[in-house]
């Protein structure tokens, strides 16, 4: 159903998730305005070892999510994404490596909240979330890149109306699972 | 960068504990540079060997932190332009949409609001013979199929039912595919949408759609429904007409009926004609390997190819070879064990029932009625079985099937119609019935194998302004006679037979159905009352069939449940306990007690 080219790329879809075996495993996906695929990457797993967990302390979970997994699939997109959805905050990390809005994707209700972990943005930056709303999409930015609201509207504001920001997240786990299958 | 100095115990370790006493720095290749002024624990997850520690001065070691690089897989998708842009090019400047399609969507990739949200969520599975990672990928990465609808990229009429969805996921990965959703459950609209939707992403360029000839026009209306966009050829006229259209490249799909396909045979060979996609509609028309019709369709040369049929199964498991000989030739082979067969052709084969997916359409009921023959009709009856019964005994070896059927229909008529006094138990039944009906407002179906017996219906129901709709009836003459029945309040009986009326046609605005007479297998009758009892029925339907007491139609009748449960052999999980495998020679010349003279006697429905 793809159609349409490359050029035409707009949103990048990034999400990390942890297999209870191997580790963690990034997925990227980038979408052209219709939400179809243009390219996919994904990381083989990932586990910190024991000194990366305690020299990184508490910066771990930003520094796998942002440089160490986010950064590297970055760098296989053939262009840049014009904005980034991320799931988690610690996600967010990856508007380090990139000269483009990342954004939070904010469930309109998250019963599962309470069970989620909590994550630290960057350790080495300023905490926090800066909450941003367009339309019925309810967003969040690193509170260090807030400036990124306005560039990030506009960037939202050519997609369909009814794109929905959250669902691709599920075609990316389908896929690494789809190729966790194939390798076995 | 500068360092900064750890020391004491680190409580994030968790169970680790750790002593240390130094200093770190980052370095500019990534690692961490850690000055060990003393070391009291080895540091979990690094040996000894990787700190190298001297004790009689500040020792320096360097622990990797970041490991190697991280392996990324990449994938890339190929980005074809869809059908609009092909036709564009060929037509030039003057075709930035379709000539006269004045609701023409946007492109695929032109979006535009639209209504309410999906609720459901339907993905594209890759079927299991797509081997590639890649190409597994691709569909699966693909947007659910309600995003399609509802953001605006293309316009459809209706939002479809979740197990229409279904089915064009079903389709769209399938290079071979069998669509058997049961009658009415809106196989050409899944068809369709999933041909719209492969020609709007690039992944096929030109289809050629066969179907029956009374279908042609009812493709063609359906086409304009949910592809209004689309540009058809309905291949027809005369030779050198049929060749210009065959070549004609500006509309992306071609219709033709079955018998065009065979006439055409030396044009679509000779010339080279190859297709993205070949659909068949009522495939059961290539049931029989050998048939002329099958060996042309299987020679179309084609990338993709579907079979459409609520009938896979007619008589016997061996027609699913058939059609396998068109999608995968050698996959399924005769002879091949029902549950075999049914579990190999799982992944190319989806069927859905009303009953499973449509909860919400009315009921369906069925009143066998047993008819007793009147006087006359008995003793014309018993006459004409017993003089059958012993020419076809007296024939001894030179007896062969045809010569039982042509004793079976001779009997079913007398059954319809006393041929001496014109006396019709079922007739007399039947118009008690109707007169019913028709007060109550509602319309009625009445079909019969026989045009004879349909006109002879007629003229006896003469006061209920009956249509006509049967074989002999020219083609352009039959839409009229449809729009007739549903919207003229003075016509509301239909007579039709079972070859002209069986398939494809809408007609859920009828309540009620009647089987004048039973046809040889019991898919052609679901066929039938399923013109009615379909999407869009507004009220039960109510399906009489009638059966003469006593008389071959009964023991067809028996005939009849026993195909049925073969058919829940191969397309369900539960195995009936009596499961049969087909008829039998045995069991049609049982039909009359009669042994077979000869070897097995191939059985045609």
């Amino acid at each position: 159903m793809g159609s349409g080219d490359r050029s035409a790329a707009v949103g990048g879809f990034y999400t990390v998730f942890r297999h209870e075996q191997h580790g963690l495993f990034g997925g990227l996906l980038l979408l052209n305005r219709n939400g179809r695929p243009l390219e996919f990457h994904c990381t083989a797993p990932i586990k910190p070892n024991r000194a990366q967990e305690i020299l990184y302390g508490a910066s771990l979970e930003s520094y796998l999510h942002g440089e160490a997994i986010g950064a590297a699939l970055l760098a296989k997109a053939s262009a840049p994404p014009t904005f980034v959805c991320v799931e988690t905050p610690a996600a967010l990390a990856v508007r380090e490596f990139i000269e483009a809005p990342v954004a939070m994707i904010v469930a309109d209700a998250q019963p599962e909240a309470e069970d989620r972990p909590l994550f630290r943005v960057d350790a080495a930056h300023e905490r926090g979330l800066h909450s941003v709303t367009f339309g019925s999409r309810r967003l969040a930015l690193a509170k260090r890149f807030a400036a990124d609201e306005k560039p990030l509207a506009e960037q939202l504001a050519t997609l369909p109306e009814h794109f929905d920001l959250a669902e691709p997240f599920a075609r990316i786990r389908g896929a690494i699972e789809e190729a966790q299958r194939s390798g076995r | 960068m500068s360092g900064h100095e750890m020391s004491g115990r680190d409580e994030s370790a968790g169970d680790a504990t750790l002593f240390l006493r130094a200093t770190q720095e980052l370095s500019a290749n990534g690692q961490v540079d850690v000055r060990v002024n003393s070391l009291d624990v080895g540091l979990g997850g690094v040996t000894a060997e990787s700190i190298a520690v001297e004790s009689w001065k500040p020792g320096i070691a360097s622990v990797p932190i970041r490991g190697d690089r991280l392996k990324v897989r990449s994938f890339y998708f190929p980005q074809t332009g869809g059908w609009r842009e092909k036709f564009a090019a060929a037509q030039g400047a003057k075709s930035a949409s379709p000539a006269g399609d004045a609701k023409s969507p946007a492109s695929a990739d032109e979006a535009s609001p639209k209504s309410a949200a999906p609720k459901t969520a339907t993905r594209i599975a890759p079927p299991r013979d797509v081997v590639k990672l890649e190409d597994r990928l691709y569909y699966v990465l693909q947007p659910p199929l309600e995003s399609v609808f509802t953001g605006g990229a293309l316009e459809f009429p209706f939002t479809p039912f979740p197990y229409q969805f279904e089915g064009i996921a079903f389709l769209y990965p399938r290079f071979a595919a069998v669509l058997a959703d049961e009658m009415g459950l809106g196989k050409t609209m899944q068809a369709i949408t999933t041909i719209r939707l492969l020609l709007h992403a690039g992944e096929i360029r030109n289809v050629l759609l066969v179907c029956p000839k009374p279908l042609v026009t009812n493709w063609q209306r359906e086409f304009q429904t949910w592809a209004g966009e689309l540009p058809l050829t309905i291949i027809e006229g005369d030779q050198a007409k049929r060749r210009w259209q065959w070549h004609q490249s500006e509309s992306p799909v071609k219709i033709a009926n079955y018998e065009v396909v065979v006439r055409d045979r030396d044009i679509i060979d000779d010339d080279g004609l190859k297709f993205d996609l070949a659909v068949l509609d009522e495939s059961q028309r290539i049931k029989n390997r050998s048939g002329t019709t099958s060996e042309v369709v299987r020679s179309i040369r084609r990338t993709r190819s579907w079979a459409l049929t609520g009938t896979p199964v007619e008589n016997s498991a061996d027609d699913l070879v058939g059609i396998f000989e068109f999608l995968q030739p050698g996959y399924l082979t005769p002879g091949m064990k029902p549950r075999r067969m049914g579990t190999l052709a799982a992944d190319y084969i989806i069927r859905r029932t009303k009953d499973k997916v449509l909860t919400d359409l009315p009921p369906k009921m069925f009143r066998d009625v047993e008819i007793e023959l009147t006087a006359a009709q008995r003793e014309t009856y018993r006459i004409a079985e017993e003089e059958g019964v012993l020419r076809l005994t007296d024939m001894g070896p030179g007896l062969t099937i045809q010569h039982v059927f042509e004793l079976v229909m001779r009997l079913k008529q007398v059954c319809n119609f006393d041929p001496l006094t014109g006396e019709s138990a079922k007739l007399e039944r039947l118009e008690a019935d109707l007169e019913e009906v028709v007060a109550g407002g509602r319309k009625a179906l009445v079909f019969s194998q026989w045009v004879e017996t349909l006109e002879q219906i007629g003229e006896r129901l003469g006061h209920l302004n009956p249509l006509y709709y049967h074989g002999q009836i020219p083609s352009p003459k039959r839409d009229p006679i449809l729009k007739r029945f549903k919207e003229d309040k003075n016509c509301p009986v239909l007579l039709m037979s079972y070859g002209a009326g069986a398939v494809g046609l809408n007609l859920q605005f009828a309540g009620y159905v009647f089987l004048y007479d039973r046809w040889w297998n019991p898919a052609v009758e679901d066929q039938a009352i399923n013109r009615a009892h379909r999407i869009g029925a507004a009220g039960p339907v109510t399906v009489t069939r009638f059966v003469a007491a006593d008389t071959i139609e009964q023991r067809i009748d028996q005939v009849l449940r026993e195909k049925r449960e073969l058919f829940d052999t191969m397309f369900s999980d539960v195995e009936p306990s009596s499961a049969r495998s087909g008829l039998t020679h045995d069991e049609i010349f049982g039909l009359f007690k009669l042994r077979s003279p000869q070897g097995p006697i191939k059985f045609a429905a």
